[in-house]
């Protein structure tokens, strides 16, 4: 069965419909959706309403986070002053122009969704907030894994899609006892992936195409996708609705709205 | 006396042209220096840059400029670097006896060169012509736009003002052709920053002057910058967000005076630093 897995849609209509048309061509069964649909771009009602009535199971992402409980997250979530600056922007007008409806919406969302051995969550098992870079060191990111009990752990958040395979892990505990000494246990772990699903509505791979991936539950494949869209009217939008004009010059240059924070290891404290 | 005009179209490189012979100079004692940088205002960037890294070159505003020219004596020597903004035949200083350099693209010299005429501006005016950076020269019916900003007293997160940068040589606040400017850091360092269109990158030189770790610096810093459409509000407005709060540099300074305690740290001299 084939699976398409969608992620940080942050408002950009124009994008998730291209890739939406992209996956009915997939001829895949089940879509996914990990969260961030507001936040940053011009269409954030639109987008929650499209993918509710398409009823896609969808995690909250931080920026969803953030319009339902308010702007609390501390200042690590970015990686400069001017970062946080154009976020609290973004924020500010995203929550002056969301419906209640959409608002009640965004609440309602799980942070982790399971379907068998798969898990789909935004940033990481841990939070919404935690980067799962394709660096992050292997136990740290095994136990990630470990921790939701899945083999193929699908993430979003970082806006850059990869896929990770933890292979041959071997696990040793050692346990000190009284009256029988030392002893150590070995467990082999079998094979784990991190899929990262990219972005949809704010690239930031150097070009303006939407990403996301496609899971083949049979054979394990995937398949990363690049779309092509329409982002000059996103851009056309971003500047008509009153959002920061560098928005849509940075969206135009496959940047992001605001670069990943400088510890993305780093777990907000809220 | 000997008064050297340098002209040239904006990242040619006439400042540097200057600087290396600033740095090769005789001893100022000997053989005073002087630097001139006419109609560009008293924060200008170039002034600034050949002030803090040439302490003993006399850096001269156009308010001072008669006075001492005519004052001079003999083993003086002077450089006046000419902006691309002004017009090479009215200078006033083509009537004094002096050198003209145009420090100018090799495509321009080469032109001459092949074709045997004198075709540019250059060629009218300089005496000898320079090999420089390889920039695009304006256009003569197509000038662009010159856009100064004090900073002075500004001190910036350095991500901040590396995302402000990147962005504008990279057109978003339109297209920039030129770009230089002397940018305070809350390690209590100044570092000047170059781009010029058609070269690869930003350049960063640290000038290497005493920390400044106690409150707002009070040395000149600035930004200008060369270009067309330029949205001089917009990015007004993005440079105040990429500077420090009192209360934010407050804490970095204190931070930072600490950090050279502990690791003892030599500074420069050290009178701005608890």
């Amino acid at each position: 069965m084939k699976l398409a897995v969608i992620s940080c849609i942050h408002g950009n209509a124009e994008a998730l419909d291209a890739v939406l048309s992209d996956i009915d061509k997939q001829k895949v069964e089940e879509i996914y959706c990990l969260g961030d649909l507001v936040g940053y771009g011009p269409y954030p009602n639109e987008v929650v309403e499209k993918v509710r009535s398409l009823e896609i199971p969808s995690c909250q992402g931080c920026w969803d986070e953030d319009i339902v409980d308010g702007l609390n997250a501390c200042e690590c979530s970015y990686p400069s002053q001017l970062a946080e600056h154009r976020g609290r922007i973004a924020h500010e007008w995203t929550d002056r122009e969301i419906y209640p409806k959409v608002r009640a919406y965004l609440a309602t969302l799980p942070l982790t969704l399971k379907k068998e051995n798969l898990c789909f969550v935004h940033g990481s098992p841990n939070s919404q907030h935690e980067y799962l870079l394709p660096s992050m060191d292997g136990f740290a990111a095994l136990e990630r894994v470990l921790s939701v009990d899945a083999d193929v752990l699908f993430c979003g958040h970082t806006h850059v899609p990869y896929e990770r395979k933890l292979e041959n892990a071997t696990l040793s505990v050692k346990v000190g006892a009284v009256e029988s000494g030392e002893f150590s246990q070995q467990f082999r772990v079998p094979l784990k992936r991190i899929i990262n699903a990219g972005s949809v509505g704010e690239p930031r791979h150097g070009r303006p195409n939407a990403t996301y991936v496609v899971y083949d539950t049979d054979t394990a494949k995937v398949t990363l996708r690049e779309v092509e869209y329409n982002y000059q009217k996103t851009c056309q939008a971003i500047i008509d609705k009153g959002l920061p004009s560098i928005f849509a010059w940075r969206l135009a240059q496959g940047m992001e709205f605001a670069e990943r924070a400088d510890d993305p290891t780093h777990v907000c404290e809220r | 006396m000997n008064i050297t005009l340098v002209a040239g179209p904006p990242g040619s490189g006439k400042t540097t042209w200057i600087s290396q012979f600033l740095s090769h100079s005789e001893r100022p004692s000997e053989r005073p220096l002087f630097y001139l940088c006419p109609a560009a205002g008293k924060e200008a960037i170039d002034r600034l840059r050949i002030g803090y890294r040439f302490p003993k070159v006399k850096v001269i505003d156009d308010a001072q400029a008669a006075e001492v020219l005519l004052n001079l004596f003999d083993p003086a020597q002077v450089y006046v670097e000419v902006g691309f903004h002004l017009d090479l035949a009215s200078l006033p200083f083509n009537s004094l006896p002096c050198r003209k350099v145009a420090v100018v693209p090799s495509e321009v010299v080469q032109a001459s060169e092949r074709t045997n005429q004198q075709w540019s501006k250059w060629h009218d005016w300089a005496d000898e012509l320079v090999v420089g950076n390889t920039v695009h020269p304006p256009e003569a019916n197509y000038l662009p736009e010159l856009w100064r900003v004090s900073l002075t007293g500004q001190v910036f997160d350095p991500p901040s003002l590396d995302t402000v940068l990147t962005e504008m040589t990279g057109g978003a606040y339109g297209r920039v052709i030129r770009l230089k400017g002397v940018f305070e850091m809350p390690d209590g360092q100044a570092w000047y920053i170059d781009f010029a269109e058609g070269l690869p990158g930003i350049e960063y030189t640290e000038l290497k002057l005493p920390l400044s770790l106690k409150g707002r610096p009070t040395r000149m810093g600035g930004l200008e910058m060369v270009g067309y459409s330029l949205q001089q509000p917009t990015m007004a407005e993005t440079l105040q967000a990429a500077c420090l709060s009192d209360e934010l540099l407050v804490q970095y300074q204190r931070q930072y005076r600490q950090h050279y305690k502990t690791t003892n740290t030599v500074n420069n001299t050290q009178e701005n630093v608890a």
